[in-house]
């Protein structure tokens, strides 16, 4: 199976669902169709991708190191399902509510596009040019709404993610002056030969880029104005599927192309990944309105994703894209249940707090369980301060739930039975992989070990 | 804007047109490509909204088309992504074959890498326009259509 199917139809729809108006119905369940589609060829292209190895084509068949190479391995496969995935609950939820501006639909699949093409292609440009793609996407989709405060969240995500766009921009740069290359896989053979001190520079550019994404602790400033303000679909998008990118990005250029590097830097990434866990679990506890702690909630668990990179190795991996692959379910979980009540929505809502707090049955436990595993090499210190940010994790999510689904004075509109139920859908989904862990795990550490093993 | 700048500028929409059409062409032997093409035809364009006035210019101009030009054009460049996955090919894949001598028209070869250029070509067109157009009115666009 080619590894640009769900790509190009993603890329085809869009286009085409950008010259109709997302407030017509039909057309609203147009672009469901679409994400679809765009998710059931993700699926499938990672099944074979598990089944027979890494999928890559080069395109216009020219010989390799020529053309653009494409290419979809476990990870990159992985982390395509579940964004798409994200993103095809939100809209779906966004169907149902009613769109409210003609361009949403489009902006979803160019964002869709995007991601596709970023987790698929195995060129380091490419990778930019798709990253800037999803991200412009994203900004006009952040003023979804069009109220004043969704206009200011989408000028500041826009100017900082702008620059974390061009730091980026400098690291692709950087890597193609040292390397002569912008195909992964020759850039990860080429980069072992350089000396640090070129290379030390490139991964800190990559790294604050990616960290600026992902919202952790020192770069996470724009992330609770963006989040809170957002309508809870697009938040689910943000946090659910976009922040996948700095996860992503990291795993595949850190652990994949710098591995050298990324051993080199583990101290700081475990020492951030800390700071941004305790930073924001403390701001969390401290919020009373469900997208603001939901916000700074991001800010924390993205610390564990990234203390996972830090331990490194394949047991360190595989708990960084667990981590990674549950937090963006709970994230869309959550955002999308916080503005709706119910009973359903309420025990939807529930799931997620529990997942958040990482307990079982549901899926959050196994990926605490994961990072706790890999950090007992660390000695006491770093575990019991995960630990913390976990216990601390469990009061803000119960202090939320207790404030926002047991208090009956506060009037929303219920939202109908058919929104919960796709609400109630991502629940049971983050259910079952907590009930039935066994293939979630074992696509990570198959990732894992393809990272540790080094081999693109 | 005075007599020789109105002048000026309705005289050289035309020439900056052929000369895009040019550097697209010229772009499979020597310096130019699609997007620098839509950037010289899309300079056309600003210079008759600089010289005339917004509203003028647009009531010259088919500005309203911009957005779906850009849309075709992007459309057109994928068509010729997607066209030969659809016959089991790798995406892009360019025909006649390399190796395989084409049709020639001057220098201009004509093989679908070519189309694929227009169609980056007209999507820059469209694009700057309709940006430009957006700047000059924010938050028409979402009216008029509605």
């Amino acid at each position: 199976m080619s590894p640009v199917l769900p790509l190009m139809i993603a890329w085809v729809a869009a286009v085409v669902l950008a010259l109709l108006d997302s407030r017509r119905r039909w057309v609203a369940w147009l672009v469901v169709a679409a994400l679809a589609l765009v998710f059931a060829s993700s699926l499938a292209l990672l099944l074979d991708v598990l089944a027979h190895g890494p999928r890559t084509t080069v395109a216009g068949g020219w010989p390799m190191g020529i053309g653009i190479v494409f290419s979809a391995d476990a990870l990159g496969a992985t982390f395509a399902a579940v964004s798409v995935g994200v993103v095809l609950a939100a809209v779906l939820f966004e169907a149902l509510h009613g769109t409210r501006s003609r361009t949403f639909g489009a902006l979803a699949l160019f964002l869709t596009t995007g991601l596709c093409g970023l987790f698929l292609t195995g060129d380091v440009f490419n990778f930019y040019v798709f990253f800037e793609l999803a991200m412009i996407a994203a900004y006009s989709l952040t003023t979804y709404g069009q109220e004043a405060r969704q206009l200011r969240a989408g000028l500041v995500f826009a100017v900082v993610n702008l620059l974390g766009s061009f730091i980026f921009l400098i690291g692709v740069a950087g890597l193609y002056r040292v390397t002569g290359t912008l195909t992964m896989e020759l850039v990860a053979e080429r980069v072992a030969t350089v000396d640090s001190a070129a290379t030390v520079p490139i991964a800190i550019s990559l790294l604050v880029a990616f960290l600026v994404k992902l919202g952790l602790f020192p770069f996470h400033f724009w992330l609770p104005t963006v989040y809170a303000s957002a309508r809870p679909a697009v938040a689910a998008i943000l946090g659910g599927a976009l922040a996948n990118i700095g996860a992503y990005g990291l795993l595949r250029f850190g652990a994949d192309i710098l591995p050298e590097t990324l051993r080199l830097g583990a101290p700081v990434l475990l020492v951030l990944g800390i700071a941004s866990l305790l930073y924001g679990s403390l701001q969390a506890v401290a919020r009373r309105s469900a997208p603001g702690v939901l916000a700074y909630s991001s800010i924390g668990q993205v610390g564990y994703v990234i203390v996972a990179l830090a331990i490194g190795g394949p047991v360190g991996y595989a708990a960084a894209i667990l981590y990674a692959v549950v937090n963006s379910l709970n994230k869309a979980l959550l955002f999308l249940a916080s503005e709706l009540r119910g009973w359903l929505v309420g025990l939807a809502f529930a799931v997620g707090a529990l997942s958040v707090a990482g307990v079982p049955p549901a899926a959050g436990f196994l990926a605490k369980l994961e990072v706790l595993r890999a950090g007992v090499e660390q000695g006491a210190v770093v575990l019991g301060l995960l630990v913390l940010g976990s216990a601390l994790s469990f009061v803000y999510m119960f202090q939320i739930y207790q404030h926002d689904f047991w208090r009956e004075e506060r009037s929303v509109p219920a939202g109908g039975r058919a929104i919960g139920a796709v609400t109630a859908s991502v629940a049971v989904v983050v259910l079952a992989l907590g009930l039935w862990p066994e293939p979630l795990l074992a696509v990570s550490r198959r990732a894992a070990a393809m990272l540790a093993g080094g081999a693109g | 804007m005075t007599l020789p700048t109105q002048t000026l500028a309705r005289l050289l929409l035309a020439p900056l047109l052929v000369l895009a059409a040019g550097m697209l062409v010229k772009g499979y032997t020597d310096v130019g490509d699609g997007f620098a093409a839509g950037l010289l035809a899309a300079v056309g364009f600003v210079l008759q909204d600089v010289a005339f006035g917004q509203r003028r210019a647009e009531s010259l101009l088919p500005v309203r088309w911009a957005y779906r030009l850009a849309l075709g054009g992007l459309g057109l460049a994928l068509a010729v992504a997607v066209a030969p996955m659809l016959a089991g090919e790798p995406v892009l894949k360019h025909r006649p074959e390399p190796g395989v001598s084409p049709v020639k028209v001057g220098t201009l070869e004509l093989i679908t890498p070519v189309l694929f250029d227009v169609g980056v070509c007209l999507l820059v067109l469209g694009t700057v326009v309709t940006g430009l157009h957006l700047f000059a009115h924010p938050g028409e666009e979402e009216e008029q259509r509605s």
